[in-house]
C-alpha cells in the first residue's frame, strides 16, 4: 500500500517536472517584431481638484470618500480619470478658487471640484454645463439643487451637504454652567463668562469661516420666513441691499474682535482648522466652527478628550446650521465631455453617494441616502432635518455670497469698520447687477 | 563481531550523512553567494538604468528647454526687423507650449502681451540666474491659466543695440508628453520640482499623480517620512547645487530608490522615488528562477534518493527473503537428508530385519521338514512338526501381507471397499482375536462400547479390523504379564446427521514409549526395540500401515505414552449410517415389546437403551437383583411384561448362577434370559445349562442380541446340520491350477475330507472340462485367478456365459495369491462366488463351500 502510494508520489513529482521543463523550453518568440505591447487606448477624464497636505505613509486620505467613488465609476465605465492639483502653500499665494477660476476660464479640465463662489461665477460666466440633464441629478434633495442653480442651469453638483456649525466643548460649558447659545446674546454672554473665567479667547476662528456667523444672522428670515423666492428676486433686481441684511452680523463679529472674543490677527493667517485645531483639542478654546465632517475626522475634531456638541450659529431664530456645498462642475467645452458626464453621472448614483455619505458619515445630496450621524452632530442634523437651515452660498443670488462675504471678514479681520465693509458690499451688488 | 561490523556501518553512515550535509551547505552557500552576486548585479545594472532613464528625461526637458529658447531667439530677431513689434505680440497666437508672450521695450517699466494686459517684469522672479542656452529662465510661478508656468527673456537687438525684452511664457504641462508613459510599470514616482520654490510643478499622468505629497519638497519628505535632518541638508544642498542625488530610503513600509535629479543646471529637479523590488524585479525573477531550478533539482536529486533507497529496501527485503527460502530450503533438504538418512538406515535395519525375520520362520519351516523326512514314521512327532510348520508358515504369511500391504499404501494403490459394518462382528471378531492373544499372556482385556448411536455403519470392515487388531495386537505384545488392555469404541457427538463420530481407544498400563520414539511411532520401518534383541516379533510396519489407512478414511490418530505407565491410542474417525438397513420389523415380528435388563453397571443399562432407541422396544433397566425379584414375586406370569431379560452376569458376584437360577424360576420359561457376560465368565457355562437361557458377549449391540435371538429359535436345527457342514465327503471339484505343487496339495487336502477333485492346467482347459462335464458332475469349481493362456476371471466369465443354468448357478469360487481387497471385488465381479486366498485354509474352504452350497 505504502508502497504503492510512493510511486504514485514519484510518477506525479516527475510528470509536474516535466510539463514545467517543457512549459518553459516550448515558448516561441511570434514574428520578427520584438515590441509585443499594444499601446494601450484608454478614455481619460481630467479631474482638477484640491490635494490637501497629507500625513506620512498615507495615500490621499483627506480624498479618500471621492476616490472610492472615483475608482468605482472608473471600474464600471474603464475610463482613467486623471488628477490635476492645485494648494495654496499660504495665504499670500493664489488661492485654490483662483486657479480653479483661470482653469476653467481657460477649459483646462473636464471636471472641476467647485467652491460655492466659483460656482457662481463660473455659472454666471457660461464656462460651466447644464447638469440637470445627469440621470442622477433627479435623485438630488431641492436645497441641493437650490444653492447650484444659476440663471435656472444646474451648474453643479456636491457629494455632500455641507453644513457649518459652532462645535462646542460642552464640558467648559457645562463647567460655568452656561447653557449652549441660541441668540447673538447668548453667544456674547457665554464669551464674556468665559472670558471672565480666565479664557481669553472664547472663539477660535480662521479666515475662511467667521462669515458663517454672517450667514446666520442674515438670512435666517430671508430661508426660513417663507419668502424665499421674492426677497431673492427684490435682492437680485437691486431693490433691496445685501448690506442691509449683512450688518447686524458684521456688527457682531465686530464686537466679538473689539471684546477680544476673536484673535482677529491669527484668524486673519489661520487656515482652515489648521490654526484653531490646536488650542480647542487642548480645550484652551471652547468654541470653534467647522463643517459637519471635521466632527467625523480624526486630522480635525474627530474623537476628543471632552464632550463636542456641534450647533448651528446664533440668531433670532436660534441655532442656524449654515449649508454651503463644493459641488462638481463639467467646463462646457471639456475636451472629454460626454465621459465627463457619465463619470460625474456615476459618482452620483446613489450607490456612489451611499458609499461616500457612509465613509464620510456626511449629509448626502441623495434623497435617497441617508446615514445615521454620530451623537454630536445631532443638534445640527435635527435642525437641517426641520428644513432649518440658511444657505451660505446661493447660485441663484446674482451676487456671488461665500466668497465675497469671506473676503469681507477678512478685511474686518484686518481693521476695516463696519461701514468700509458696507460699503464695499454694496459696491459688489451694484457690480452684480450689471452684468 | 557483530556488534563491532554494526558499529562500523553506523560510523560509514554518519560520515556520508555528514558528507552529504557537507555538499549540501557548500550547494547552498554557493548558490547564495550566486544569488546575491546576481542580486548586487541586478541592482547596481538598475541603478545605472535608473539613472540613464533619468538622463535620458533630462536631456529630453533640457533639449525642449534648448529649442524653446533657440525659438525665442529667432523669434526676437525676427521682432527686431519689424516696423511694429508691439503688434507682433499683440497678435500673437498662443500654442499648447507658449501660452503667452510679452515685449517690453527697452527704457520702459511696461509692456504688451498676446492677452492684451499689460505685462510687467515685476511679476517674474529671474532672481536665481539661472539660464537656458545663456536666456535667462524665470522662477516657476502658476500663470493666468492655473497651471504652472516659466518665462525666459531674451533680448531684441537690433544693430547691436538691445531694443527690446521679449519674454515668452512658456507651461511645464508641455513637457509631459516627452515624458515616459508610466515609470517601471506605475510603481515608481516621478515629478518635476522647482528648484528655487521647491514646488513640484508638474505630476505627470501616471507617476503618482493621486498619492499624497506632491505640493512642494517639504510634502513629499513628510508623506514619504522623509525625516532624517542629515539626509535632507543633503538633499538640500545638492538642489542648491545642481547635483544630482540618489538615496535608499523607505517609502510606506518598502525600501525605495529616492531620486532628485538636477536639470537644466539646476533650474528644475526631477524628484520621486522607485521601490527597490521594481528595480530588482530581474534580479529577483532571476534568483527566484534560480532557487526553482535549484529546488527542482534538489527535489529530484530527493526523489532519486527516494527512489534509489525504497529500491535499496525492496533489494534488501528480496535478497533477505531469497536467503530465508533458501535458508528454509537448505533446512528442508538437510530435514529430507536426514529423513532419508533415517529411512535409508531404517530401510537397512528394516531389510535386515525381514531378512532375520523371514529366515526365522523359513529356518523353522525347513528344519522342521527335514526333521519332518526323517520321523516321518512316528504321528506324533509328525503332527507336532506340521503344526509348528504350519505356525511358521502363518508368521510368514503376515509378515509378507504386512509388506506388501506397505508397498501399496505408500503406492496409492490402496482402495477402501465400503460396505455396511455391524460393529457387533466388529468387537467379537476384534475380541476373538485379541482375547486370545490377551489370556496366554494372562491380561486381563477389557471391551467398553458408549455412546453409539447406530451400529450399523458404512466403511472398509476389513481395514477397520486392521487399524484394531494393530493396535490391540501391539498392545498385547507391549504390555507385560497380567497387565491390562482396553478397548473402548466411544460415540461422538455428531457433526453431522448422517455421519457417526466414532473414537476408537486401545489404552494398556504395559511399557510405555519414550517422547524420542512417540515422534517416529508411525514411520515405516521403526520398531519399539530392535527386534533382533527383543522377544517381541514384529514386522515394524504396523504402525505405519495403521496411521496411513486412518488418515485415508479421513480420520486421526494420537498417541499418548509414557514409559513405565502405558500408551493411549486415540482414533477418530466419522461414518456414514446406511439408510434402511435395520429390518425395522424384527421386534415385532419376534413379539418382544419390553426388555429388562438387570445389570449392577448402571452405564451398561443406559448404553443397552441408547442402542435400542429406534427398535420402537422399552428397555427397562434395574441395577439390583434383589428388589427386581421382590417386584416379580408379587405378580404371577400373566402380569409379567416383559419379553426378554438381560442379566449383567457381574464376575466379581459370586452369586450370580443362584441370582440367574432363581430367576430362571420366577420367569416364565418362554421368557429367554440372556447373560451379558464375557466368553470366559466364570460360572456361565453352568448357568447356561439351564432352559431358555444364553450368553450375549459383551458388548451388547442389538444385532448381537438379534441374531442370539434367531440362533436360540434355531439351535436345534442348527445343530443338526453342523455335523454336515463340517464335511466335504462326497463333493467332487473341478480345479484349475498351473502350479503342480498347488495342484497336488490341493487334491491331497480335498482327499482328505473326502471329496475329488479334476485339476485342469488353465482356465481355458477348465472352461473346456465344465462345457464336456454331464450336468451335476461338478460341485463347485476352484479357480485360480493367475494361469496361462486363459486367466482365472475371463475362465469364470466364459463358464457364466455359457447357455446352461448350471454354467450360470455353479459356484466358482477364487483361490489366488493376490490376496487384496480389490482383487476380491474383481473376481465377484468376474462372476466368481467367492475368494479365498493363498495357501488354502481347509477350515475355511470347507465354511465356504457349505455356505454357497
Amino acid at each position: 500500500m505504502k508502497k504503492r502510494m510512493m510511486k504514485r508520489f514519484a510518477v506525479v513529482s516527475l510528470t509536474i517536472i516535466t510539463v514545467f521543463t517543457m512549459a518553459s523550453c516550448g515558448r516561441e518568440e511570434s514574428g520578427a517584431n520584438l515590441i509585443t505591447t499594444e499601446e494601450e487606448k484608454k478614455e481619460v477624464v481630467n479631474l482638477f481638484g484640491p490635494m490637501e497636505k497629507s500625513d506620512p505613509d498615507a495615500e490621499n486620505v483627506a480624498r479618500n470618500a471621492t476616490d472610492r467613488t472615483i475608482i468605482m465609476a472608473e471600474e464600471k465605465l474603464d475610463i482613467t480619470v486623471e488628477y490635476k492639483t492645485y494648494t495654496a502653500e499660504n495665504y499670500q499665494e493664489k488661492t485654490y478658487d483662483d486657479v480653479t477660476l483661470e482653469r476653467a476660464r481657460n477649459q483646462m479640465d473636464d471636471l472641476y471640484l467647485l467652491n460655492p463662489d466659483t460656482i457662481q461665477i463660473l455659472g454666471e460666466e457660461g464656462e460651466l454645463l447644464d447638469l440637470s440633464g445627469l440621470d442622477n441629478a433627479k435623485n438630488l434633495r431641492e436645497v441641493a439643487k437650490t444653492a447650484n442653480t444659476v440663471d435656472g442651469k444646474l451648474v453643479a453638483i456636491p457629494q455632500e451637504v455641507v453644513a457649518y456649525g459652532l462645535f462646542l466643548n460642552k464640558d467648559l460649558f457645562d463647567q460655568y454652567d452656561l447653557p449652549l447659545p441660541e441668540t447673538p446674546e447668548d453667544f456674547l454672554e457665554c464669551c464674556r463668562v468665559f472670558q471672565e473665567n480666565g479664557i481669553e479667547t472664547p472663539v477660535g476662528a480662521n479666515r475662511w469661516w467667521l462669515e458663517n456667523f454672517v450667514f446666520a444672522q442674515a438670512y435666517a428670515d430671508l430661508y426660513n420666513g417663507g419668502n424665499t423666492e421674492t426677497e431673492i428676486a427684490a435682492l437680485n433686481a437691486g431693490e433691496r441691499k445685501y448690506s442691509d441684511y449683512m450688518r447686524p452680523g458684521f456688527e457682531f463679529l465686530e464686537e466679538l474682535i473689539e471684546k477680544g472674543y476673536v484673535d482677529a490677527k491669527a484668524a486673519y493667517t489661520y487656515e482652515a482648522i489648521d490654526g484653531e485645531r490646536a488650542d480647542f483639542l487642548a480645550q484652551k478654546t471652547p468654541i470653534v466652527m467647522a463643517y459637519w465632517g471635521a466632527a467625523n475626522t480624526d486630522t480635525a475634531y474627530g474623537d476628543p478628550d471632552f464632550e463636542l456638541q456641534v450647533i448651528g450659529f446664533p440668531s433670532k431664530r436660534g441655532p442656524m446650521p449654515v449649508v454651503s456645498m463644493t459641488g462638481y462642475g463639467i467646463g462646457t467645452e471639456a475636451e472629454h465631455l460626454e465621459d465627463a458626464k457619465n463619470l460625474l453621472n456615476e459618482m452620483l448614483s446613489d450607490e456612489a453617494l451611499q458609499i461616500y455619505t457612509e465613509t464620510n458619515k456626511v449629509i448626502s445630496p441623495s434623497q435617497n441616502v441617508e446615514v445615521d450621524c454620530i451623537p454630536a452632530l445631532k443638534p445640527l442634523n435635527d435642525k437641517i432635518k426641520e428644513n432649518v437651515y440658511v444657505l451660505g452660498s446661493n447660485a441663484g443670488m446674482k451676487m456671488e455670497q461665500w466668497g465675497n462675504t469671506c473676503l469681507l471678514v477678512r478685511e474686518l479681520l484686518n481693521g476695516a469698520t463696519v461701514d468700509e465693509c458696507m460699503a464695499k458690499l454694496d459696491k459688489l451688488q451694484e457690480e452684480s447687477l450689471k452684468k | 563481531m557483530k556488534k563491532q561490523q554494526n558499529k562500523g556501518r553506523q560510523n560509514k553512515d554518519k560520515v556520508l550523512l555528514f558528507s552529504i550535509i557537507t555538499v549540501f551547505c557548500l550547494l547552498g552557500a554557493f548558490v547564495f553567494t550566486m544569488s546575491r552576486k546576481i542580486s548586487a548585479e541586478m541592482s547596481s545594472s538598475a541603478i545605472q538604468n535608473l539613472s540613464e532613464s533619468l538622463e535620458l528625461m533630462k536631456g529630453t526637458i533640457e533639449a525642449i528647454l534648448r529649442k524653446e529658447a533657440e525659438f525665442q531667439k529667432l523669434m526676437a530677431q525676427e521682432i527686431a526687423v519689424l516696423p511694429d513689434p508691439v503688434e507682433f505680440v499683440r497678435s500673437y497666437q498662443k500654442s499648447q507650449s507658449i501660452v503667452k508672450v510679452s515685449l517690453i521695450m527697452e527704457g520702459e517699466t511696461q509692456g504688451v502681451s498676446n492677452e492684451g494686459d499689460v505685462f510687467s517684469q515685476e511679476e517674474l522672479d529671474f532672481s536665481s540666474g539661472k539660464t537656458v542656452d545663456g536666456l535667462p529662465i524665470s522662477e516657476s510661478y502658476v500663470n493666468y491659466m492655473g497651471t504652472w508656468a516659466y518665462t525666459i527673456q531674451c533680448p531684441v537687438v537690433k544693430d547691436n543695440r538691445q531694443i527690446a525684452s521679449l519674454y515668452v511664457e512658456y507651461v511645464y504641462d508641455s513637457f509631459e508628453k516627452s515624458l515616459p508613459d508610466g515609470f517601471y510599470n506605475g510603481t515608481a514616482r516621478l515629478y518635476i520640482m522647482d528648484a528655487k520654490s521647491e514646488r513640484l510643478v508638474l505630476k505627470p499622468k501616471g507617476m503618482g499623480e493621486r498619492d499624497a505629497g506632491h505640493l512642494n519638497l517639504e510634502d513629499f519628505y513628510r508623506a514619504n517620512k522623509i525625516l532624517e535632518e542629515k539626509l535632507i541638508e543633503e538633499v538640500s544642498a545638492c538642489v542648491e547645487n545642481g547635483d544630482n542625488i540618489l538615496f535608499y530610503h523607505d517609502i510606506r513600509g518598502k525600501r525605495a530608490l529616492n531620486y532628485m535629479w538636477s536639470v537644466n543646471d539646476g533650474s528644475i529637479f526631477l524628484i520621486g522615488f522607485v521601490p527597490v523590488e521594481a528595480i530588482q524585479q530581474e534580479g529577483t525573477s532571476v534568483n527566484q528562477n534560480m532557487f526553482t531550478v535549484v529546488f527542482v533539482m534538489l527535489a529530484a536529486f530527493f526523489l532519486c534518493c527516494l527512489l534509489y533507497y525504497f529500491n535499496q529496501r525492496e533489494q534488501k527485503k528480496i535478497q533477505k527473503e531469497q536467503e530465508e527460502e533458501r535458508e528454509v530450503h537448505n533446512k528442508q533438504l538437510a530435514e529430507a537428508l536426514q529423513a532419508a538418512q533415517i529411512a535409508s538406515n531404517s530401510k537397512t535395519m528394516f531389510l535386515s530385519n525381514m531378512s532375520h525375520d523371514i529366515r526365522t520362520p523359513m529356518n523353522a519351516v525347513l528344519g522342521f521338514t527335514t526333521l519332518l523326512a526323517s520321523d516321518a514314521e512316528n504321528p506324533a512327532k509328525v503332527r507336532e512338526y506340521t503344526k509348528k510348520i504350519m505356525a511358521s508358515g502363518q508368521h510368514l504369511l503376515s509378515l509378507i501381507n504386512d509388506i506388501l500391504d506397505v508397498s501399496k499404501i505408500e503406492s496409492g494403490k490402496v482402495v477402501l471397499n465400503f460396505e455396511v459394518i455391524t460393529l457387533n462382528d466388529l468387537v467379537s471378531s476384534v475380541d476373538s482375536i485379541i482375547r486370545p492373544m490377551a489370556n496366554a499372556k494372562e491380561q486381563k482385556f477389557h471391551v467398553r462400547v458408549t455412546g453409539i448411536h447406530h451400529e450399523y455403519l458404512m466403511g472398509d470392515e476389513t481395514r477397520l479390523n486392521q487399524i484394531i487388531i494393530n493396535l490391540l495386537s501391539n498392545a498385547v505384545k507391549y504390555t507385560q504379564e497380567r497387565g491390562n488392555i482396553w478397548f473402548r469404541i466411544i460415540g461422538l457427538k455428531q457433526r453431522s446427521g448422517q455421519y457417526e463420530h466414532i473414537r476408537i481407544e486401545v489404552e494398556d498400563d504395559g511399557y510405555g514409549m519414550t517422547p524420542e520414539y512417540l515422534e517416529t511411532i508411525f514411520d515405516a520401518f521403526t520398531r519399539a526395540e530392535n527386534s533382533t534383541t527383543n522377544k517381541v516379533q514384529g514386522t515394524g510396519l504396523g504402525m505405519a500401515i495403521t496411521k496411513s489407512i486412518v488418515e485415508l478414511m479421513g480420520g486421526t490418530i494420537q498417541v499418548f505414552s509414557e514409559v513405565g505407565k502405558g500408551s493411549l491410542f486415540r482414533v477418530e474417525l466419522e461414518f456414514r449410517i446406511p439408510e434402511g438397513h435395520m429390518n425395522e420389523k424384527f421386534w415385532e415380528d419376534s413379539g418382544i415389546s419390553r426388555i429388562l435388563v438387570l445389570d449392577s453397571d448402571v452405564e451398561s443399562g443406559k448404553n443397552i437403551q441408547s442402542l435400542m432407541k429406534n427398535s420402537n422396544v422399552l428397555v427397562e433397566t434395574s441395577p439390583g437383583l434383589t428388589e427386581d425379584m421382590e417386584w416379580m414375586a408379587g405378580d404371577e406370569e400373566k402380569s409379567f411384561g416383559y419379553q426378554l431379560i438381560l442379566f449383567g452376569w457381574n464376575s466379581e458376584d459370586g452369586q450370580n448362577l443362584q441370582k440367574v437360577k432363581k430367576l430362571r424360576e420366577t420367569v416364565p420359561d418362554t421368557v429367554p434370559i440372556l447373560f451379558l457376560a464375557a466368553y470366559d465368565e466364570e460360572g456361565v457355562q453352568s448357568a447356561l445349562e439351564m432352559e431358555g437361557t444364553g450368553i450375549l458377549t459383551k458388548p451388547f449391540f442389538e444385532s448381537a442380541l438379534r441374531e442370539k435371538l434367531l440362533e436360540m429359535q434355531a439351535w436345534q436345527q442348527e445343530e443338526k446340520e453342523s455335523e454336515r457342514e463340517d464335511s466335504l465327503k462326497g463333493f467332487h471339484f473341478l480345479a484349475a491350477e498351473d502350479n503342480e505343487i498347488n495342484a497336488e496339495i490341493l487334491a491331497e487336502i480335498l482327499k482328505l475330507e473326502g471329496a475329488t477333485c479334476e485339476i485342469v492346467e488353465n482356465g481355458q482347459l477348465a472352461v473346456e472340462r465344465f462345457t464336456q462335464a454331464k450336468e451335476g458332475e461338478f460341485d463347485a469349481i476352484l479357480m485360480d485367478v493367475q494361469m496361462p493362456v486363459l486367466n482365472g476371471y475371463d475362465a469364470t466369465r466364459a463358464i457364466r456365459a455359457l447357455d446352461s443354468k448350471e454354467a450360470r448357478q455353479i459356484p466358482i469360487i477364487a483361490m489366488t495369491a493376490n490376496a487384496f481387497a480389490e482383487d476380491e471385488k474383481e473376481a465377484l465381479q468376474a462372476g466368481m462366488n467367492l475368494h479365498l486366498s493363498k495357501p488354502i485354509d481347509i477350515t475355511l474352504l470347507k465354511k465356504v463351500i457349505q455356505e454357497v452350497l
